[in-house]
């Protein structure tokens, strides 16, 4: 696979440093990561008894470390889920684990599941594959979403165009043409215009209340 | 020796635990020949991961995740027993409600208060460019998070812009509450009580409320569990139907009480989960075991409405294969000698006609239904 130069490699992050939370009421787990981790520069790796979303927004950690037990376990997969403000690789941890636990984990959306705790000499290596397949993850939710929204905008243009043809006997040469001057205009995508064109045209026709 | 297998059920620390944790105590679940451990979970994700894998053979569980479970390539859930009616509410905290019945006496004094003085004040924080409001429920997928959804929605705030939604879990839904984290939140049994009893907010509506008898958790278990195990799922079922008649008896609500605020079931004060139990949750009466096709199409139907899940998914189908009234009709009717005459269900009622604002639900258009709401993420398609 070619590079693409418009994302960073996936160990960019590592490049610039790690910024590790890690959520556990026990600071020895904490001291465990940072240990493990000794010789990246710059680190800061922080402890909270509980996830707490604006200090973690403020922190801004790539990684998020937390046991397979813990009750925030909901909250971060929200988070995931809905896609929205700092998502984050996250690393769990268990000291023991039934067969396929892992699998379920990682394909509800965790990062690295680390079965037997979590040995320093391990931290950096599981924090590193964490932090690449993460990456890795977002690239290709950020593919998927804009070839949807690729192909959604493709298909406001049809119906804008099919519109122009109707209401203004063009054919789908002019039709296609006054869109793309229209855009041009307006400094817009060509979809935007196709859409605003379709909202207008509800309203006229009373679509909208 | 009965020749069942033993089994390790999960539950999550809330009162609608309560026919787990009653089947166990009570010896229903040992009068069927199982032996049973409960395993206290601390998230409704993990439940439904140890669920998936088999490392446990079912739990208490989110309605709405028992549908989901099954959507995005996890492992197919059934749902042959809802575990309760009611017992959620919606709480908001002393501050924002006093500030509430300052924008807005009139409707905060109304016997089913809406979200209609949040939408005044929500519009006037807008106008001082204050930050949202903070709510939170306990996962993208339960019955708190589309309650507080639908009422924000019906008083014309959009849960996605106007506001912000959280999830936090249950237990911790009071100490965030206290710090000012959050504003208000969904959740049930006890911790709206909890909340309430520690003067730290207010109960604005209640689930029985909001939807006269509508759903809330149910016992899920992997489809492939239940084809190996038909025996011990029917066993389960029924230790499960007697231990619910049993918790719903007023009798034994003392023994109940004390039974969930032990701390390795609930842990909280017994006054707290005596409330709920008193006047809000019903665990059987009304057929409230029975799981519900048009409960779970309602579910779906908010999953839709959210952009949960896509509206070319075929929700009947979905509903139909993962809530199972069969399965639960079934075990009901065998143990008919036992808890004649309410348990036949043979005309079980059918449900309240709808939610608290009365707009119609029809669940074989589901789709529309959500589609049909002035808020709603699903794309009209022309």
């Amino acid at each position: 696979m070619d590079p693409d130069p418009s994302q960073p490699p996936p160990d960019g992050l590592r490049a610039e440093g790690m910024r590790v939370l890690v959520i556990d009421p026990d600071s020895a787990r904490a001291a465990l990561v940072a240990e493990g981790l000794a010789g990246v520069q710059p680190l800061e790796v922080r402890r909270a008894a509980t996830f707490d979303e604006r200090e973690v927004a403020a922190f801004a950690p790539d990684v998020v470390v937390i046991a397979a037990d813990s009750p925030d376990r909901d909250t971060l997969e929200s988070l995931r889920e809905a896609g929205q403000h700092n998502p984050r690789a996250v690393v769990m941890f268990v000291d023991r684990s039934e067969p396929g636990l892992a699998e379920q984990a990682v394909r509800a959306g965790v990062a690295a599941y680390v079965v037997d705790g979590l040995a320093p000499a391990r931290v950096r290596s599981i924090l590193d594959v964490a932090m690449s397949r993460f990456a890795l993850t977002q690239q290709l939710r950020g593919d998927l979403a804009k070839a949807k929204a690729d192909l959604e905008s493709r298909k406001t243009v049809e119906r804008a165009k099919g519109l122009l043809m109707k209401e203004r006997g063009l054919d789908e040469d002019g039709a296609y043409r006054l869109l793309r001057k229209l855009a041009m205009d307006r400094g817009k995508p060509i979809g935007q215009v196709a859409a605003d064109l379709l909202a207008f045209a509800g309203v006229l026709k009373g679509d909208a209340s | 020796m009965s020749g069942l297998a033993d089994l390790t059920l999960g539950f999550i620390p809330l009162t609608d635990c309560a026919p787990l944790v009653v089947a166990k105590a009570q010896g229903f679940f040992a009068g069927e020949g199982l032996e049973v451990t409960l395993s206290r979970e601390a998230s409704w994700a993990t439940i439904r991961d140890k669920v998936s894998v088999g490392s446990l053979d079912g739990a208490h569980m989110l309605g709405p995740m028992a549908l989901a479970a099954g959507l995005n390539g996890g492992a197919a859930m059934l749902a042959p027993l809802a575990l309760n009616q009611n017992g959620s509410a919606i709480t908001v905290s002393s501050r924002l409600a006093t500030q509430l019945r300052e924008i807005d006496p009139k409707g905060m004094a109304a016997p089913l208060i809406t979200a209609a003085p949040l939408a005044r004040l929500v519009e006037q924080r807008r106008g001082q460019d204050a930050p949202p409001l903070t709510f939170a429920m306990v996962f993208p997928q339960s019955m708190h998070n589309y309650a507080l959804r639908y009422w924000l929605a019906q008083a014309g705030i959009d849960p996605d812009r106007d506001v912000r939604l959280v999830v936090t879990p249950p237990p911790r839904m009071v100490e965030h509450l206290r710090s000012g984290e959050i504003d208000g939140f969904c959740v049930g049994a006890p911790w709206n009580a909890v909340a309430v009893d520690e003067g730290l907010g207010e109960v604005l509506i209640k689930a029985s409320q909001l939807w006269p008898g509508g759903p809330d958790k149910v016992f899920g278990l992997t489809a492939t569990w239940a084809e190996r195990h038909p025996g011990e799922m029917r066993a389960a079922l029924r230790a499960l139907i007697r231990a619910s008649a049993w918790a719903d008896e007023p009798g034994n609500h003392a023994e109940l009480v004390a039974l969930l605020s032990r701390p390795d079931h609930v842990g909280v004060e017994p006054e707290a989960v005596a409330r709920a139990l008193r006047s809000e949750i019903v665990f059987h009466r009304n057929a409230a075991g029975l799981p519900r096709r048009e409960h779970a199409l309602w579910f779906l139907s908010q999953m839709a409405r959210w952009g949960q899940v896509r509206p070319e998914l075929d929700l009947e189908a979905v509903a139909d294969a993962v809530y199972r009234p069969d399965l639960f009709r079934e075990a009901a009717a065998s143990l008919g000698p036992v808890l004649e005459p309410a348990m036949l269900f043979a005309d079980a009622a059918p449900p309240a006609s709808g939610l608290f604002d009365g707009t119609p639900f029809d669940p074989v258009k589901a789709l529309d239904y959500a589609a049909a709401f002035p808020i709603s993420r699903v794309r009209a398609e022309v």
